[in-house]
Order: structure tokens, then C-alpha cells, then sequence
């Protein structure tokens, strides 16, 4: 019975030991050689310490090491934390700190990088490398990937864990205050990938272009469908349209996810100069593709299935709209993905009628455990389904997604707009409190409020608002280097306007609302 | 080729003023940027606006390619070839 997600990797390796697997640049590795190499790492990681749900981060670019990490991880019964890239240490060492990491797993330039942030974090036990050290010395042990690949593969495995538990943390932000790490279950890990290979249709023939991170859901779910069925992974790390495009027609693709930026890049980056007739494929999420981008690819990839997809780390994915509606309903987000209940519930935990505004609230079984360590921002984004009979209690929990949404007469929803003030720029929620704690480490500014104004590329920019303190002059350039220096790109404000004041409620707090009418939003 | 010599100022005063792995690991003319990863795909779009707006050029998505972004150097005789063809076309 496969219940762990390793167990996904065990049952494609006897299926298809020779198939490939993992493809990243010139590395190509078939299921037998994957799940050889995560039996050794996960001997290697038990061995080194790591003891049933301990947490160990992961921060490495895609590459096959990255794969195996995740795997190996789950094999020997830890937790793993996929962690972006593009974070700063200081972020980095936010989250190791937050989920009291034991290991991380890096490569020896990155972890040069990291240390100075890392070296006061006390559950921090160990490093692993994936290459050969560089003769830094660091004040913990670190272990060579390489080394454990050598060790032999253990006859008889014992797994630890059972389905209920933690599999993994996705470090992801809300309207305030620093990431929170929000907790999949291997059921709900499982659950996501079952599901949406399901309406996706995913089979062993399946070759997946990778261009997400595995630290956001939908990427790490396109690694685990991958793995589930037997099909194949291919990564890459881009920087330009031609890349992906290249990348596409060379390993024959056919299934590729994206989040609005990729598909902008793509429909301005020369897709229409290609065919892709081996392309099955392709699903959005991470925010609405604008109408010019999704007609530029209709037109473009006149034979590939468009799914349009929306979810949120916290109940893993919410809804999908079948490519055929694309014609009648191009602006929705679609419905309920199999197993799942969607509900669009009002202010009283009422159901909506078709039409009206409410909160879009996920019911089924990629609800997540919640965020780590954080009972009170938990119990704000999960709560007891309102709708059951009292008689079962509060036996389940349902996710809210802060989402506004209104379905119409056919079940179909649209997203109207957000209950809070979170961001969502190239695919990445951003914290306005986060951006504006950066914007105050200046020492220059008084108040300072963040909003997200539209973009075509990236869904929303930041525009900062800033007052000066004791009305000194403010020089934009300087505080938007500073931001640079402490942010990663995405969450760096795009333009800055200085104010005397900023609005305020009657109850005194920043009144986004006015700044977004400010700038005709 | 000194009429690239004030393209390159500019283009390295940006790159170090925007992109933060650039100034702590003081990059040269010569550094591959992309390779090194001080230049991100959100990277080239910044870039690409900001060539468009100081030199008044063009940008096409043919372009796009990392022949002309590699590096501070590439991307100074990149936008001189544009301001050429702009000007030949007046």
C-alpha cells in the first residue's frame, strides 16, 4: 500500500526501473538509479541524526541533487523544507529558526553565503553538501551527498511514519508579518497529486518541464504527479523565453505548468515563431493570465489543452477549469477539483446565492494541517465546517481562503479581489508588513503603507507609500537600493511617493483602502 | 570604442544599484551575470525597460537572448547596435 510519498517513488521504480526519471541538463536519471539514491541518502540522513519528523530545509536550485533531497527526506522520516532560492539569508534564516530546522541541504557557495545568518540557530545540527566542501570551516558537521550515495541500500526498509503525518513545509506569506511555514500531511501531499493527475490525465508517457520552484505547491505538485505515475521530469533553471521554448521542442515536452509571468514571457519571448505538437498540455496558476497572453497561446498551441487553474498553499489546489469552457467562460477560475467541495459563503458562514460576493472556502482532503507553530493564524484560515449537521461536530476543518469570489449559475467561479491587502506579484504572495518592516530598517521613514497595483506581467507591482521622518528629505533611489539589499526582487517596491501624512481609519490604522482609491483602484 | 564607454557607466551604475549579488560580489564588465545568477529572468525585464527608457531604443523579443545580457560589456554593445539600427532607420 503506497501511503508515504517515497512510497510513490518505490512503486514507479519496480513499474519502470529503466525509465527515465529526473532530466536536468546533461543528468539523466532512470527511477531504479532515483530510488537507489534516496535509499542511500535517507540511510545517510538517519545516520547523521535525523529522527522521525525532524525538520531538514532543502535550498538548492533545480538540479537532480534537489530531487533526490526531497525523497530521501521523506524516506527517512523527516520533514523537508523546499526553500527558494531567491531568498535572502536573513529569510532563509527566518524559516530555519521558525521550524526549528535540524539539517539543511545545500551546495558549499550557497551555504558560504548563508552562514553568518545560520550560526546562532541552535537546532541547526548539520549540513549537507552536495559537492565537495570548499575548505570553509563550518562550526557544524557537514556531510557529503556523495559520500552517502556509496553506502549500501538497506535490504528491509522500515518506515516510520503514517500517512497523518508531516511530510512537508511550504514557507509561503499572508497580509502581515514573516512567512509562515504551512504543514502538508503525507495524505494531503498524496491527495494533491492523485487528484489533479487525475483531471490532468497524467501517464507514465508524461515528460513534465519543471519551471516552478518545488517550494510553491503547484510546482512541488507537478514533481509529485510525476513521480506518482512514472513519467518524466525535466528541469531548468531560466532566464530567457528562448530557454523554456528550447527546452520544450528538445526533450519532446508535454505537459508544462506556469504562473502568469512564464506565460507572459513565453507569448512575448517568440512562441508564436514554434509549433509544439507533442505539447498536451499546459495549466496556469498563481494568479489570472491576462486575456492578451492567453489568447496569444490559444492562437499559438492550437493542439494543447489550456487549464486554468487557482489554489493556495494552504489547501495545496482549489479549482480547475476545463479547457473546453475556455471559449464560453474565459475569465473564470473554474470549479471544484475532484474530491474537493468549493463553498462561497457570506459574513455568517451562509452559503451564497449565484451572483453574490463571499469568501471562497476549500473543503476536502488537500486541506492543509495548518500553519507550523502558529495555533492563532491556524485558527484564523481553518476552521470548523459551518455547514455540517451539529451532530458531527467539529470534526472537520475547512480552509478559508481570503479569496472573494462569486459563482454563477452553473457552478462556475470568478475571483472578485482579496478580503485583505496581500500582494501576489510574478506568481509570489508578498506581506505588505514584511516590505514595509524594510522600509522602516532605513531609519529614514516615519510611515510607510505598500499596495499592489495592476500589472500585465506580473499581476500586481508595489508601490510604496512613505512619509519622511521629522520631514526630512527622502531620496527614493537610496531607500529602493536599500530595499534591494534586503529583499528578494519581487517583494522590492517599483515606485515610491512621498506624503506629509498617510490615511487613517477612525481607528487609526493605515487606510489602504483610501490608497488604493488614491491610484483609481 | 569610446561611444560605448558611457553606455557601459550607466548600465553598470543600474546593475549595481538594482541588483544586490552584483555589488557584494563586485562584478566586473566581463562577469557572465546570467551563469553567476545576478541577473534573474524579472532581472532581464528591468533591464530591458531601463535600456528602453535612458538610451531610447527598442527592445524586439528576438533580442532576447543571452548573447546580449551576459554581461555589463555585451549589453553596452547590444544597446549601441540598437541606437545604429534606430538611427539608420531616421
Amino acid at each position: 500500500m503506497d501511503f508515504l510519498i517515497h512510497h510513490m517513488l518505490r512503486n514507479s521504480a519496480a513499474t519502470y526501473p529503466e525509465k527515465e526519471a529526473v532530466v536536468h541538463g546533461s543528468r539523466r536519471l532512470k527511477y531504479r538509479e532515483v530510488a537507489d539514491r534516496c535509499a542511500s541518502i535517507a540511510s545517510g540522513l538517519r545516520s547523521a541524526s535525523m529522527q522521525r519528523g525532524d525538520r531538514v530545509g532543502i535550498y538548492l536550485d533545480p538540479s537532480v541533487e534537489q530531487v533526490l533531497s526531497i525523497f530521501s527526506v521523506s524516506q527517512g522520516g523527516g520533514v523537508y523544507v523546499p526553500i527558494n532560492t531567491v531568498l535572502v539569508p536573513e529569510q532563509v534564516a527566518h524559516i530555519a529558526r521558525d521550524c526549528g530546522m535540524k539539517a539543511l541541504i545545500t551546495t558549499p557557495d550557497k551555504l558560504a553565503t548563508l552562514a553568518p545568518a545560520l550560526h546562532d540557530i541552535s537546532s541547526l545540527q548539520f549540513f549537507v553538501l552536495t559537492d565537495p566542501p570548499d575548505g570553509n570551516v563550518q562550526s557544524k558537521p557537514c556531510h557529503a551527498l556523495d559520500d552517502w550515495l556509496r553506502l549500501p541500500v538497506a535490504e528491509q526498509w522500515s518506515d516510520w511514519g503514517i500517512s497523518k503525518d508531516l511530510a512537508a513545509i511550504l514557507y509561503t506569506s499572508g497580509s502581515t508579518g514573516k512567512p509562515k511555514g504551512v504543514m502538508l500531511s503525507h495524505a494531503n501531499v498524496m491527495a494533491g497529486s492523485t487528484i489533479v493527475s487525475t483531471y490532468l490525465g497524467i501517464s507514465d508517457r508524461e515528460r513534465i518541464l519543471a519551471v516552478l520552484p518545488f517550494s510553491f505547491d503547484a510546482g512541488m505538485n507537478q514533481l509529485m504527479t510525476a513521480f506518482e505515475h512514472g513519467a518524466t521530469i525535466v528541469l531548468i533553471k531560466f532566464v530567457f523565453a528562448k530557454e523554456i521554448i528550447n527546452a520544450l521542442l528538445g526533450e519532446h515536452i508535454t505537459a508544462l505548468a506556469g504562473v502568469p509571468t512564464v506565460w507572459s514571457l513565453l507569448a512575448n519571448g517568440g512562441i508564436v515563431k514554434h509549433k509544439f505538437p507533442e505539447l498536451r498540455y499546459i495549466t496556469n496558476t498563481g494568479g489570472a493570465m491576462p486575456q492578451a497572453v492567453l489568447n496569444v497561446l490559444r492562437e499559438s498551441l492550437p493542439t494543447t489543452k489550456i487549464f486554468l487553474m487557482y489554489g493556495l498553499t494552504e489547501a495545496f489546489r482549489s479549482t480547475y477549469l476545463p479547457p473546453e469552457e475556455l471559449d464560453r467562460r474565459p475569465t473564470s477560475m473554474g470549479k471544484a477539483i475532484p474530491d474537493t467541495e468549493i463553498l462561497v459563503l457570506n459574513e455568517h458562514g451562509g452559503r451564497c446565492e449565484p451572483g453574490e460576493v463571499g469568501e471562497l472556502v476549500h473543503r476536502g482532503p488537500t486541506v492543509s494541517m495548518g500553519y507550523w507553530g502558529n495555533r492563532e493564524a491556524t485558527d484564523r484560515v481553518l476552521k470548523p465546517n459551518p455547514l455540517l449537521p451539529p451532530e458531527l461536530g467539529d470534526c472537520e476543518k475547512v480552509c478559508y481562503s481570503g479569496d472573494l469570489v462569486r459563482m454563477d449559475d452553473d457552478g462556475f467561479l470568478y475571483y472578485v479581489g482579496r478580503r485583505d491587502t496581500m500582494i501576489k506579484s510574478s506568481g509570489y504572495r508578498i506581506s505588505p508588513t514584511e516590505v514595509e518592516e524594510v522600509l522602516f530598517q532605513t531609519g529614514k521613514i516615519r510611515q510607510a503603507a505598500v499596495i499592489g497595483i495592476p500589472d500585465e506581467v506580473l499581476g500586481q507591482t508595489i508601490k510604496a507609500f512613505i512619509v519622511a521622518k521629522d520631514g526630512a528629505p527622502l531620496d527614493c533611489d537610496a531607500i529602493q537600493e536599500f530595499c534591494v539589499e534586503k529583499m528578494p526582487r519581487y517583494m522590492v517596491p517599483k515606485n515610491f511617493e512621498i506624503l506629509q501624512e498617510l490615511p487613517k481609519t477612525s481607528s487609526g490604522k493605515v487606510d489602504y483602502p483610501a490608497l488604493r482609491r488614491r491610484e483609481g483602484l | 570604442m569610446p561611444e560605448n564607454t558611457d553606455a557601459i557607466v550607466r548600465i553598470r551604475q543600474f546593475i549595481l544599484q538594482r541588483f544586490p549579488l552584483a555589488k557584494r560580489r563586485k562584478v566586473t564588465d566581463q562577469d557572465n551575470l546570467l551563469e553567476s545568477g545576478v541577473v534573474d529572468s524579472l532581472g532581464v525585464l528591468e533591464l530591458v525597460t531601463f535600456m528602453q527608457q535612458e538610451f531610447s531604443v527598442t527592445v524586439n523579443d528576438e533580442d532576447l537572448t543571452p548573447e546580449n545580457f551576459q554581461t555589463i560589456e555585451c549589453m553596452a554593445q547590444f544597446v549601441a547596435r540598437l541606437a545604429l539600427q534606430s538611427g539608420a532607420r531616421e
